[in-house]
């Protein structure tokens, strides 16, 4: 193979990789998102951003 | 919808991306063609070195996040955990990935099993993988999460061991092209497309990271309502 091909290779695998990367972020957040939206409205509840298990582990040993 | 600080800094850092492949195809000199073998291939390493900077960032990350769950059970920590290991396996994949491409063009082979700069890289990569998917196949608890940072905290001996690999055993993979010693140094206009590159790796990672821990917090959130709804 030529010098460019490796290139055109390397570049384009890279790029694949880091848009779907991005975009699967992106779109995992967007939809999070909104399903927490419809869940607290559904719930009328507050919102709040304790962890969980966290929290469970503080009961745990306190 | 709201522009997010993470999402500013992933525009910014996708466009530092897009100017520095554009430099390195249209700006930056060729090297001495008596050198190597492809000499334009070597092109490759205009995002390969800034690829493999940012891993280390996010296994940096890693180590602070598993660290931090691990001692003091803090919810950021997790968070900085999680973020860590998937920033930390997108790039180290596209380190080992275009470094692959480019051993295969320079060298005749892809990889090389006696260097150790490869090797300890690969093993990196590999750890932020198991980290990744058992995360996702594991229930989210005390002890999968004490699990995982233990994991993080011991991954992280292979950060120093892989950045000085090159410097103590020079064995196929090129020694340090910034702050070696003065046979490694590259040109001016290579080094100003490469700390571009560097900076909008920087950029995207640090972006990449602010949105993984909003994920984490999100999921969390979702799990938390989840049990109300449930009547937990």
């Amino acid at each position: 193979m030529e010098d460019n091909t490796y290139l055109s290779i390397a570049y384009l695998g890279m790029i694949l990789g880091l848009a779907i990367w991005t975009w699967t972020t992106i779109s995992r957040s967007r939809k999070l998102e909104l399903r927490i939206i419809a869940m607290e409205e559904s719930l009328n509840v507050k919102q709040s951003e304790a962890d969980s298990i966290a929290v469970l582990n503080d009961n745990t040993t306190e | 919808m709201r522009v997010k600080s993470g999402d500013m800094l992933l525009i910014a850092g996708f466009s530092g991306l897009m100017l520095t492949l554009y430099l390195a195809f249209n700006w930056a000199p060729s090297v001495n063609i008596n050198a190597f073998q492809s000499p334009e291939a070597q092109r490759i390493f205009y995002w390969h070195v800034p690829a493999a900077w940012a891993a280390f960032i996010a296994f940096a990350v890693l180590f602070i996040g598993s660290a931090l769950w691990f001692f003091k059970r803090s919810p950021l920590g997790w968070k900085l955990h999680v973020a860590g290991s998937e920033a930390g396996l997108a790039c180290g994949l596209m380190a080992v990935w275009s470094g692959c491409v480019w051993g295969a063009a320079e060298w005749g082979t892809p990889w090389d099993w006696q260097d150790y700069r490869l090797n300890t890289f690969g093993l990196l990569t590999l750890l932020a993988l198991f980290l990744v998917l058992g995360r996702q196949s594991q229930p989210d608890g005390v002890e999968s999460r004490d699990t995982f940072s233990t994991f993080g905290l011991y991954g992280f001996v292979l950060v120093p061991i892989t950045y000085i690999a090159t410097r103590i055993w020079v064995i196929r993979h090129p020694g340090p092209v910034i702050a070696g010693d003065d046979d490694s140094s590259i040109s001016g206009d290579m080094a100003i497309v490469l700390m571009i590159g560097a900076l909008s790796f920087t950029l995207l990672i640090i972006g990449h990271i602010m949105t993984s821990v909003e994920i984490t917090k999100f999921e969390q959130r979702i799990d938390r309502l989840q049990k109300e709804l449930d009547g937990e």
